[in-house]
């Protein structure tokens, strides 16, 4: 084992002995020392994961969510120091988390804080004007078959929590009291210019995005959601997107 | 004309019809930015994460001590105790005005 | 303060240079090619954090430069870049690296070195720095600058990591001195000589960080002063200030951690005041990475480096002329 394989194990694992030929100069039990870069590791990654999951964190405290993120960075590390990547694996290791059992809608939670972070730093786009929609219209014949672009940062989310409303919740937006955790919501999130702006979604607006991410044209777009969910609104739904600057272009 | 067409040709009235009334419900996106959450809500939800950058690198130590060890005492212990459970009477007005608006 | 004599940075620089006894014969027929640097100006900058964007730009303080750690801009868009470009349109700027891995057993990770191209490609800083550590095993980041035993294998390995970096660059980096928390028994040559020989064998530039000069001394019991007489200080192009946390070994003895939580020191101030009698006034930057306080408090600690660095300006003038 070469000396810093053996290093990087230690760091991870308490119970490990510290590497080989550590030393201090008065002679001093290295184990302690080695304590500082074990400490600064695992701190420091949890902390991370407590900046990226704000509310994930609050929905259960910062003893638990500490103690939880522990486990997961012992097991999962960054594969890149790019900070702002860490944690895409979070949500699927809270999933199957037994001591979160008891709040099953925090992994959803915290995919949605990834989607608010990775929309963060996402590519910039300008959202497509009102005279760009205008000059679409006019060439309505073509419109089925036009490919609406969505905005590089859009994340979807699509869950059988109520996400948006506990997210939002711990915004400020409206006491938690008053939300029922087990109401399914859809959440759109985009950052259209400056700020990331997180919308919860209508009836089949989800799907419809989906198609429209997936490079759908417009007309399947509507005809397959319309095949799904029969209360699909269409016009609301584009009022929505436009309105939230979620569409880049419309490709003829 | 072959099937597709005619199909696209319905869809073509409907979509523009659909878009043209999106689109004059929607003021420009631009101003229409602020708007959106605010008008179904009541509420600006710029809450503290809009400015949340997430994590950040540091070329710095910690003296922080995190030494929780493996033994599992933890339990949630944060907001979500205060969610109301599936059976609670309380009504979740937030979700209900923006569905009744939807 | 003890007043310098006047051939302090002559002496000091000479006996640092001709101290490379080991490992650089060997070498000496393998000349490096020379790449550029720039240069940042000979004043006081500031760390740059995403809490401060705003302050700067509506005060527009003065301020010799802005440091950015290049991993927190190896992302796509979004407010960073915007406020970055922005801040760049007024101001030198220094990027530092953290993740790069320089000392690693492995090789250099390329893709990484890509993304550290592109970046300085697009803001084309003053100066590219990176650590005197490691920092990735086995594909996993460690997040923590961890050490380096010093013999001649490392030395190798982390001169031939900083040319491949230069020649991927195109330009010359500097190396920052670590803070260290153990020592290894298997280190054949003291962190002075082995960072003298990285220096001139690499020919990169060094950036002292004179908290970490503190930090690492305390932690091993070795003098500060020898420490930074035993530099190569001519090749300094930009010295770090920062605070630590102060801690007890197991034997009791003062352990200190390189926290950037807090101001920096006043012993680590009489230190840098030491350092720039000998090296000159060169590029300072302000570091703080936790316990961010409002920018005014990072400010007014620039202001206090401003004051240093027109001092030793002064004293070098008195020194040439006299």
């Amino acid at each position: 084992m070469t000396l810093q394989a053996e290093f990087s194990a230690a760091l991870l694992d308490a119970e490990r002995l510290v590497p080989s030929g550590l030393i201090a100069w008065n002679g001093s039990n290295p184990d302690k020392r080695f304590a500082v870069y074990r400490n600064n590791v695992v701190t420091s990654l949890i902390d991370a994961l407590a900046d990226t999951f704000p509310v994930t964190l609050e929905l259960v405290g910062d003893e638990f969510f500490r103690a939880m993120a522990r486990v997961f960075v012992a097991q999962t590390l960054p594969r890149s120091p790019i900070l702002a990547e860490y944690g895409d694996a979070l949500p699927v290791f809270v999933e199957n988390f037994p001591p979160a059992a008891s709040v099953p809608y925090l992994a959803d939670v915290a995919r949605l804080e990834m989607l608010y972070l990775t929309a963060y730093h996402a590519a910039d786009a300008r959202p497509l004007d009102n005279a760009a929609f205008q000059s679409a219209l006019a060439d309505s014949a073509a419109l089925p078959n036009a490919r609406m672009r969505l905005h590089p940062s859009v994340g979807l989310l699509k869950s059988p929590y109520a996400v948006f409303s506990l997210w939002a919740a711990h915004q400020g937006a409206f006491g938690i009291g008053t939300v029922d955790p087990y109401r399914a919501e859809d959440v759109l999130v985009v950052r259209p210019r400056s700020d990331v702006e997180v919308m919860p979604l209508r009836s089949g607006a989800f799907y419809f995005l989906e198609q429209l991410a997936d490079g759908a044209s417009f007309g399947d777009s509507v005809m397959a959601v319309g095949e799904v969910q029969p209360d699909f609104d269409l016009v609301a739904t584009l009022s929505d997107l436009i309105g939230v600057g979620a569409v880049i272009a419309i490709n003829f | 004309m072959t099937k597709p067409h005619a199909q696209n040709a319905i869809s073509a009235i409907t979509l523009a019809a659909a878009l043209g009334a999106a689109l004059s419900m929607t003021s420009a996106p631009v101003a229409a930015a602020e708007g959106a959450n605010e008008h179904c809500y009541g509420v600006a939800l710029k809450g503290k994460n809009d400015c949340k950058a997430g994590p950040g690198t540091t070329c710095a130590g910690t003296s922080k001590v995190d030494y929780q060890g493996n033994a599992w005492k933890s339990v949630p212990k944060g907001s979500c105790e205060k969610t109301a459970s599936p059976t609670s009477p309380t009504g979740f007005g937030q979700l209900q005005e923006f569905k009744e608006k939807a | 303060m003890p007043i310098s004599s006047s051939d302090a940075i002559l002496s000091s620089n000479l006996a640092g240079l001709t101290r490379d006894e080991i490992g650089l014969r060997h070498h000496s027929n393998t000349t490096n090619a020379s790449y550029p640097s720039g240069r940042l100006p000979a004043q006081a900058g500031v760390g740059l954090k995403p809490e401060h964007y705003e302050a700067v730009l509506s005060t527009r303080p003065k301020l010799g430069f802005f440091e950015i750690h290049a991993e927190n801009y190896m992302v796509q868009g979004g407010p960073f870049h915007h406020y970055l470009t922005r801040i760049r349109e007024h101001y030198a700027l220094s990027i530092h690296g953290v993740g790069l891995s320089i000392g690693a057993e492995a090789g250099l990770d390329k893709a990484h070195l890509d993304r550290l191209a592109v970046l300085l490609d697009r803001y084309q800083p003053e100066s590219f720095s990176e650590h005197l550590a490691w920092s990735t095993h086995g594909g996993n980041f460690l997040n923590d600058l961890l050490p380096l035993p010093y013999t001649r294998q490392t030395l190798d390995r982390v001169c031939e990591h900083i040319q491949q970096v230069q020649e991927r660059l195109q330009r010359r980096m500097l190396l920052e001195n670590p803070a260290t928390y153990v020592e290894f028994s298997q280190s054949t040559m003291t962190e002075t000589d082995f960072i003298n020989a990285v220096l001139q064998r690499a020919g990169c530039g060094l950036l002292l960080d004179v908290n970490n000069v503190y930090v690492s001394c305390t932690n091993h019991n070795r003098d500060t002063h020898a420490y930074i007489d035993a530099l190569s200080l001519s090749l300094v192009e930009e010295i770090h200030l920062a605070g630590f946390a102060e801690d007890r070994d197991d034997a009791g003895a003062r352990l200190l951690i390189d926290a950037h939580g807090s101001p920096v020191a006043e012993t680590v101030w009489n230190l840098y005041r030491y350092t720039l009698e000998r090296t000159g006034p060169k590029a300072t930057l302000i570091e703080r990475d936790n316990d961010i306080p409002p920018f005014e408090r990072l400010l007014e600690e620039a202001m206090r480096a401003q004051d240093c660095l027109i001092a030793a300006t002064q004293e070098l003038t008195y020194d040439v002329a006299g």
